[in-house]
């Protein structure tokens, strides 16, 4: 049984960001580092639980873009995937519908069962990639699953979804399919250390891809903004100490139970 | 059955409207530059029909009640809507980003040749171009989309309104009844029975929340002390501090946890994404401490500190100390 993860290298949203002055593209500000998407790190520990649980299972990593993500797809090995893909790209940017398209022209002939992707990626937050590319090869896909388990005969996959409230609709899914999965569905490892050597000398696949996507049927424009600006809130001033003491104040005004009166 | 410029999937479970759904109308709403004429709702289950008569008399929206047997599943609800829409083309149709809009929304747009836009959290008119304003970066920053002239298929966060209603007459409802089919390559098996919670966070008078910001779990005995200043006080989480484990999931707060709006709510280093906001914004008095002034939960903060947590409430611990 053949499992594909789907990795995205990100401009870490934790770290310094800005502006690119036109609004085309947000960039670095300083040191930003380049990192995998945190939801792909639960999935691919996801991929070697099932691994883990049945033998003869190989768990892939692949990425589209350009040559930089090839240190994420590194990554990747590195926690343990068995063999990298690099999907190379000319451009930088990509919709999710022109990612998704890359994949499928990849996956059609790979002979996957399963492919797993975060359920969205923390920089554009489209949550698209993973049910596009189930259309596009016309698989069954799921997204924001947070629990799963594989049927002993590997032809199909009980799967639990999150929705509003945390509330879990299940699901018989036959394969192959497409799952996103939610964060938090398992405690991602630590790379071993001689997973990481070796992991310094695999060799990766790399594919170049041409462009998929007709982008003018997508959208007439696009462009990023600042976030819209507060409508009524105040920034408190002063010494950490004053700040403490107005907070008191405010807390005091509102007439809240404190743990000495009750 | 009249043409509609929008559509709107509305998500119901046993008869009850999910509160995202409401969102998708206000987003309607929105493009519509409120003429609800041109606005259309679709229910689809396998007997629709009483919960679009509600619809239409609490919205004063027409109602298309789309009924077969298997709409529980995601395949079959995706052909039975692309049939729909295919016959009777709208310009947009506007679904709540929940798992279940998510899962139909991409696929959908592939099908009726449409753009697709998801997580979209306000709309913004310019005569009579449409803009979509949508958070990026953890809600650091903005992406406004126009799309091109055809078809769109939207997703809405929720969070954002808690009600809608057109003050109109009732709106028509229209039974439609969906080619027959299986249930396809996913099968819904039902909701999972919810597991025991013994935390109530609905209850409490003042929410301190933690998040991925508090830098380590060392740290989150100082958030429990600022929580026990107070006596009807319960300790929420960002998902992400779930994800790590600091905390359990029945701590978290956001669409995927529980909503809430007690009389104040603390939010010690929680960046607040979009996920997180439409868990807590409806809270009357919200104090934000974070570390990083670019945070976005600053903007729905009436109050903002920015200061780092672990000399922050030692502080404010102390002064409470004479009290």
């Amino acid at each position: 049984m053949k499992i594909l993860v789907c990795i995205k290298q990100i401009l870490d949203p934790d770290s310094p960001l800005t502006l690119e002055k036109s609004g085309s593209e947000v960039i670095p500000a300083g040191k930003t580092p380049y990192r995998m998407n945190h939801f792909d790190e639960y999935t691919l520990e996801e991929a070697f639980l099932i691994r883990d649980a049945f033998p003869g299972v190989t768990v892939d990593a692949i990425s589209v873009g350009p040559a930089r993500v090839q240190t994420t797809l590194r990554k990747a090995l590195e926690l343990g995937a068995d063999q990298g893909i690099h999907l190379r790209t000319a451009g930088d940017q990509l919709m999710p519908v022109e990612t998704a398209a890359h994949l499928a022209g990849y996956v059609r002939d790979q002979g996957y069962d399963l492919i797993l992707t975060g359920a969205m990626a923390e920089d554009d937050m489209a949550a698209q990639v993973g049910p596009t590319l189930a259309e596009l090869l016309d698989w069954a896909a799921v997204s924001f699953v947070i629990a799963e388990k594989l049927s002993p005969d590997l032809k199909s996959i009980y799967v639990e979804q999150e929705s509003e409230g945390g509330l879990r609709e299940a699901f018989s899914v036959d394969l192959p399919a497409v799952l996103s999965l939610q964060p938090g569905i398992n405690r991602p490892r630590y790379p071993r250390l001689s997973q990481v050597l070796k992991a310094r000398n695999q060799h990766l696949t790399v594919v170049a891809v041409k462009e998929a996507v007709d982008r003018a049927v997508q959208e007439a424009s696009r462009r990023f903004l600042e976030p819209p600006r507060s409508a009524a809130g105040v920034i408190l001033t002063g010494t950490p100490r004053e700040k403490a003491a107005r907070l008191w104040e405010i807390i005091t005004s509102k007439a809240l139970e404190k743990r000495h009166e009750g | 059955m009249k043409d509609k410029m929008i559509q709107v999937l509305i998500e119901q479970s046993s008869g009850t409207i999910s509160r995202a759904s409401y969102d998708a109308v206000h987003c309607a709403r929105g493009i519509s530059a409120g003429d609800s004429e041109r606005v259309g709702l679709i229910v689809a289950s396998d007997d629709p029909a009483p919960l679009a008569r509600k619809l239409a008399a609490e919205t004063g929206l027409d109602v298309t009640a789309l009924q077969s047997a298997h709409l529980a599943s995601s395949e079959a609800l995706k052909q039975a809507l692309t049939t729909l829409l295919l016959e009777r083309p709208s310009k947009y149709l506007c679904l709540p980003h929940s798992a279940a809009g998510c899962d139909l929304a991409p696929g959908l747009a592939l099908r009726l040749g449409a753009a697709c836009i998801t997580g979209v959290e306000s709309v913004r008119r310019e005569g009579e171009e449409v803009f979509f304003l949508r958070p990026v970066f953890k809600g650091k920053f903005y992406e406004e989309v126009q799309t091109s002239p055809q078809t769109t298929v939207l997703t809405v966060l929720p969070g954002m309104v808690k009600d809608v209603r057109f003050p109109a007459s009732p709106g028509e409802v229209t039974v439609v009844a969906a080619a027959a089919g299986g249930p396809g390559r996913i099968r819904a098996l039902g909701r999972v029975a919810a597991r025991e919670d013994d935390y109530d966070l609905s209850l409490a008078e003042v929410i301190v929340a933690a998040g991925r910001g508090i830098g380590a779990l060392e740290n989150l005995p100082l958030v429990e002390a600022l929580a026990a200043l107070f006596s009807r006080s319960a300790l929420g989480a960002s998902r992400a501090l779930c994800d790590l484990g600091w905390l359990d999931h029945k701590h978290q707060v956001g669409i995927t946890g529980k909503t809430v709006a007690p009389k104040m709510y603390l939010a010690c280093g929680i960046s607040g994404t979009a996920q997180h906001l439409a868990g807590m914004r409806g809270s009357p008095c919200i104090v934000a401490i974070n570390r990083d002034p670019g945070a976005p939960i600053f903007r729905v903060a009436h109050y903002g500190i920015v200061e780092d947590l672990t000399t922050f409430i030692p502080l404010m611990l102390e002064l409470t100390e004479g009290e």
